[in-house]
C-alpha cells in the first residue's frame, strides 16, 4: 500500500489506543481520589508523569513550581489532560488527531469505523461532550471508551484483514505498550515508596492500577485473588493471555509486521524495524524468567519504552515514507 | 393544488405555492402538476410540513454525521460545511431526457474533435470557423501538448455540463466543463437520501439508478491505459484533505476501489510514473487527477510551484500514463470559445446542434464590445477563464459603481470577457426550512458524461444546484447555492 497511507493507518490506531487509554486513565484516578488513601498529588501527578507531559504542564500551568497546588488538583489534572488543545495528548488533541488521520484515509477504512470515528469527534467538539464532562464525569470518559472500543471492534469485523488494518494495529499495539510500562513504571514507584505501608491501602492501590489498565478481573483470575506488587508487575510484563500486557503487545506487533513483511522477504523494506522487534520480543521472554520487583522492574520499562520509541522511528523511516 | 385550499379540503404542502412572474416552473404550470409528475406530485403533497420539516433535518445531520462535508477555506480550524441539500427532488421527464442524452453525446464527440483538432493539424482555424488568435491566445491553450496524443485517444473522460432552462422551458447549455468537473458524488449521495426519506414515492416513480456511476468511472480509466499487459493500476490523484472537494475525492477512490493519492506518493523514473508504497514503487497507468493542470508538474507548468509531480509532463508525452482528463482541455471550456460550438458540431460531426444554447457576445470582437458596452445593466458579464461565480457581473441588480467597475475591466482587457442577456432560470418547488413552507427557487443541472475508448456516455441524472436565496440566479455553492436529488424518469411502459 502507498506509504503515506501506511503512516495514516498506523497513527490513527496510534491515536484511537491513546484517547481509549487515557480516558480510562482519567476513569480511575477519579475513583482512586475518592477512596481517599492516597494525598491529592500522589493520585493526579502520576497521570502527567505518565502522558510524557510534566515539562508542558510544570511550565505551562504551574509557572515551574513543584510544589504547585494544581499538581494535586484533580480538576485542574483532567482539564489538562481532556480539554487542553496545547497538550499534545489531551483527549481533544487525540480524538482530533484520530479524525484527521482517519479523515485522510476514510477510503481505506470501512464506512461503519468512518461513521463512528466522525461521530466521535463531532460530539467531543459540539455541546453535549462539555456538559456531559460537567455534570456526569464517568459517562464521558465511558462514552470516548465505548466508541474507540467500537471502532476498533468495527475495524476487525468490517475491514479487509490486510495491511492496512496490520498497519492501524501496530499503531495501537505499540502506542499500548508504551502505555502499559510508562504507568507500571509510575506507579509501581509511587506505591512502594509510601510513606506508611498498609496492606490493605496497598491492595487497593494495585487494583486501581489493574483497572487503569482494564486488567482488574483478568489479574485476579490468574492470581486467584492473591494482590501483589511482584504479581501485578509479572502480570502486567509477562501475562501471554492479557491483551495489555508488555509481552502480549510485543509479540502481537512483531506478528503483524510479520504479516505486512515476512522474514524472509528480503527484497521488501522493513527488515530492520522488523528485526528490532524481534530482539525486544525476546528480550522480554527472557525477563520474564527474572525476579520482577524492586528497581530492576524500572530499568526493565525504561528499556522496553526506549526501544519502542526506537522501533517506531525506524517504521517510520522503513515503511512509512518518513 | 390552489382549488383545493379553495374549497377547505386537507391542506396539501403545495397550497398557494407562488410561482415566480415570467418563470418556466417545472413542477407546475398555472397551480396544476405537468403530466409527466402528477402522481409525483400527488404523492409529495400528502406530507405535511412538519414531515418535511423533520425530514430535513434528519437528512442534513446524516450528511453531518458521514462526513459529506466540504472544507470551508481559509478558515484555520479546518471547519467542515454540508453543501445544503433540499430533500424535495427535481424531476425529469423520460422524453426529455432522451433528447439531452442525444445532445450531450453529440456536443462531447464534437468538442474532443475540436481538441484532437487544436492539438494536431487545426483545420478548424485553418477554415476559418473559429478564430485562431482566440483560440491560441486562450489561457487554456497549452502549445506544448501540441502533436501529443493522448493514451487510449481521449481526453475529456469525465466532463460536467452545465445546462439551464429559460422561460419558454427549452434546454440550453450553458457551460462545459471539461477540466476537473466536481459534484457527483452529492448526486450519489442525494439519492441514498430520497431512499430513505420517500421510499415510496421513488418506488412509485420510476427513476433511473444513478449508483453505477463509480463502476462506469473505473471501466472508463482502465480503458484508456497505455498498455494492456498485466493488471491496470488507475489512481485518483487528490490535492489533499484541505481540498474543498476532498469528500468527492475520496468518495470516488473508495467507490472505485481505487487507490487515493498524494502529489508525493508519485514520482517518476524514466518517463514512468510509480506510486510510493510500503514494497517499494509500483507502476502506475492511469491517473484520474482532481488537480488543478497548472499543479500537475513543476517542470512544466509552474516553476516556482513546489506542488505537483516532476517530469508527469514527460511520462504522459511518453505515452507511459494516462491522465484523466487530459491538460489542455481549457481550451475548449473557454467561455469564449463556447459560442463556436454549434459552429464545431456542424464542421466535425456535419450534423445539427441538438441542444441550443445561450447566445453569446464575445467583447474581443468590436460590434460585440460596443453592445455590451451601451448595454451592461442588462446583461450578465462574465470573465472567460473564471468558475464558481466569481468575477461575474450581474447587470441587472448590480450598482452603477460595479457596472462602471466591469466597464474599465472589459476596456482594458476584451479577451477576458463575455456577456449574455440573463435567462429567466427555471424554478422547482424547494423546501425552505426559515419559512417552513414550499417555495420555488431557480435551478440548473449538471450532467455527467464519461467518455471511454467506445465514446461517451451520460449518466442518467445530474447535479441540480438550487438557488436557495429568494430572488438569486447564482446557483453555486458558494455563493449560497444547495443540491437537489435529480430523477430522471424511465420511459412508460
Amino acid at each position: 500500500m502507498i506509504s503515506r497511507v501506511a503512516d495514516h493507518c498506523f497513527w490513527f490506531g496510534r491515536y484511537v489506543e491513546r484517547a481509549e487509554s487515557t480516558a480510562r486513565m482519567l476513569a480511575a484516578s477519579v475513583s482512586l481520589a475518592l477512596d481517599g488513601e492516597l494525598p491529592a498529588s500522589g493520585v493526579w501527578r502520576p497521570v502527567i508523569v505518565v502522558s510524557g507531559e510534566e515539562d508542558e504542564f510544570r511550565s505551562r500551568i504551574t509557572g515551574g513550581n513543584d510544589e504547585h497546588a494544581a499538581w494535586g488538583d484533580g480538576e485542574v489534572v483532567q482539564r489538562f489532560m481532556v480539554w487542553d488543545e496545547d497538550n499534545g495528548v489531551s483527549l481533544a488533541r487525540s480524538v482530533t488527531g484520530m479524525r484527521w488521520n482517519a479523515r485522510s484515509i476514510r477510503e481505506v477504512l470501512s464506512l461503519e469505523a468512518w461513521e463512528i470515528v466522525n461521530e466521535l469527534h463531532l460530539w467531543n467538539r459540539g455541546d453535549i461532550a462539555p456538559v456531559s464532562y460537567a455534570q456526569h464525569r464517568d459517562d464521558y470518559y465511558q462514552h470516548i471508551r465505548r466508541n474507540t472500543q467500537l471502532i476498533l471492534g468495527l475495524l476487525r469485523s468490517t475491514m479487509l484483514h490486510d495491511e492496512a488494518l496490520h498497519f492501524v494495529w501496530l499503531g495501537v499495539l505499540l502506542e499500548r505498550v508504551s502505555q502499559t510500562a510508562r504507568t507500571l513504571d509510575v506507579h509501581h514507584w509511587a506505591f512502594t515508596n509510601l510513606p506508611s505501608r498498609h496492606e490493605v491501602v496497598e491492595t487497593g492501590l494495585w487494583l486501581s492500577l489493574l483497572r487503569a489498565l482494564s486488567g482488574g478481573d483478568a489479574y485476579l483470575k490468574r492470581s486467584a485473588g492473591r494482590v501483589s506488587s511482584e504479581g501485578v508487575a509479572r502480570f502486567l510484563v509477562a501475562e501471554r493471555a492479557f491483551p495489555r500486557s508488555i509481552a502480549y503487545c510485543v509479540r502481537s506487533a512483531y506478528d503483524r509486521l510479520c504479516d505486512i513483511r515476512p522474514p524472509d522477504a528480503h527484497d521488501l523494506p522493513g527488515g530492520t524495524t522488523l528485526e528490532r522487534l524481534r530482539v525486544l520480543d525476546a528480550w522480554v521472554v527472557a525477563r520474564t524468567g527474572e525476579s520482577l520487583s524492586g528497581p530492576g522492574i524500572h530499568d526493565l520499562l525504561t528499556h522496553v519504552v526506549d526501544e519502542v520509541h526506537e522501533i517506531c522511528g525506524s517504521l517510520g523511516k522503513e515503511l512509512l515514507g518518513g | 393544488m390552489q382549488s383545493q385550499s379553495q374549497h377547505q379540503g386537507p391542506v396539501s404542502l403545495f397550497d398557494g405555492y407562488p410561482a415566480l412572474e415570467g418563470t418556466f416552473d417545472e413542477m407546475f404550470e398555472q397551480g396544476t402538476a405537468r403530466p409527466p409528475f402528477a402522481r409525483i406530485a400527488q404523492l409529495l403533497s400528502k406530507m405535511t410540513t412538519d414531515e418535511l420539516a423533520r425530514a430535513q433535518h434528519l437528512a442534513e445531520a446524516e450528511l453531518l454525521q458521514q462526513g459529506v462535508t466540504f472544507s470551508v477555506y481559509g478558515d484555520a480550524r479546518g471547519t467542515e460545511k454540508i453543501f445544503p441539500f433540499c430533500l424535495l427532488p427535481r424531476v425529469i421527464a423520460a422524453s426529455d431526457w432522451a433528447q439531452l442524452e442525444k445532445g450531450l453525446q453529440q456536443r462531447l464527440r464534437a468538442l474532443s474533435a475540436f481538441l484532437d483538432d487544436i492539438y494536431g493539424e487545426q483545420k478548424i482555424l485553418a477554415a476559418g470557423i473559429v478564430p485562431a488568435d482566440m483560440v491560441l491566445g486562450a489561457a487554456g491553450y497549452r502549445p506544448m501538448l501540441r502533436g501529443i496524443k493522448p493514451p487510449g485517444g481521449v481526453r475529456i473522460h469525465i466532463s460536467g455540463v452545465d445546462l439551464i432552462r429559460g422561460a419558454n422551458g427549452g434546454w440550453m447549455v450553458l457551460e462545459d466543463n471539461l477540466r476537473t468537473p466536481s459534484g457527483v458524488s452529492y448526486v450519489v449521495e442525494n439519492r441514498l437520501l430520497s431512499k430513505q426519506l420517500f421510499p415510496k414515492i421513488i418506488d412509485a416513480a420510476r427513476v433511473h439508478r444513478v449508483d453505477h456511476y463509480p463502476t462506469r468511472l473505473a471501466e472508463t480509466l482502465r480503458s484508456v491505459a497505455p498498455s494492456i499487459e498485466g493488471d491496470v493500476n488507475a489512481v485518483v490523484l487528490t490535492p489533499g484533505p484541505y481540498n474543498s472537494a476532498y469528500f468527492e475525492h475520496s468518495f470516488l477512490a473508495r467507490t472505485t476501489g481505487l487507490e487515493l493519492v498524494q502529489a508525493p506518493d508519485l514520482f517518476v523514473d524514466q518517463d514512468k510514473v510509480f506510486c510510493r508504497t510500503t514494497r517499494g514503487p509500483k507502476r502506475v497507468d492511469v491517473i484520474y487527477r482532481r488537480t488543478d493542470e497548472a499543479f500537475l508538474d513543476p517542470e512544466v507548468f509552474r516553476p516556482d510551484s513546489m506542488l505537483g509531480v516532476p517530469g508527469l509532463m514527460r511520462a504522459y508525452a511518453a505515452g507511459n500514463v494516462a491522465l484523466a482528463n487530459a491538460p489542455g482541455n481549457g481550451v475548449a471550456d473557454d467561455k469564449a470559445v463556447y459560442p463556436f460550438v454549434p459552429a464545431m458540431i456542424e464542421f466535425y460531426l456535419g450534423e445539427k446542434p441538438s441542444l441550443d444554447q445561450v447566445k453569446t457576445f464575445v467583447c474581443m470582437f468590436d460590434d460585440d464590445r460596443k453592445y455590451v458596452l451601451e448595454h451592461l445593466n442588462e446583461l450578465v458579464v462574465k470573465a472567460v477563464d473564471e468558475a464558481g461565480g466569481y468575477g461575474m457581473l450581474m447587470g441587472p441588480q448590480a450598482s452603477s459603481d460595479e457596472i462602471e467597475e466591469f466597464r474599465r475591466r472589459i476596456i482594458a482587457e476584451p479577451r477576458r470577457y463575455i456577456a449574455q442577456h440573463r435567462v429567466e432560470l427555471s424554478s422547482c418547488p424547494t423546501w425552505i426550512s426559515e419559512h417552513s413552507s414550499v417555495e420555488p427557487r431557480r435551478v440548473d443541472l449538471r450532467p455527467y458524461i464519461l467518455t471511454s475508448r467506445e465514446g461517451p456516455w451520460v449518466m442518467p441524472g445530474g447535479l441540480t444546484r438550487v438557488a436557495l436565496k429568494r430572488g438569486s440566479y447564482v446557483v453555486n455553492s458558494s455563493q449560497g447555492g444547495g443540491s437537489k436529488d435529480t430523477w430522471v424518469l424511465k420511459e412508460q411502459q
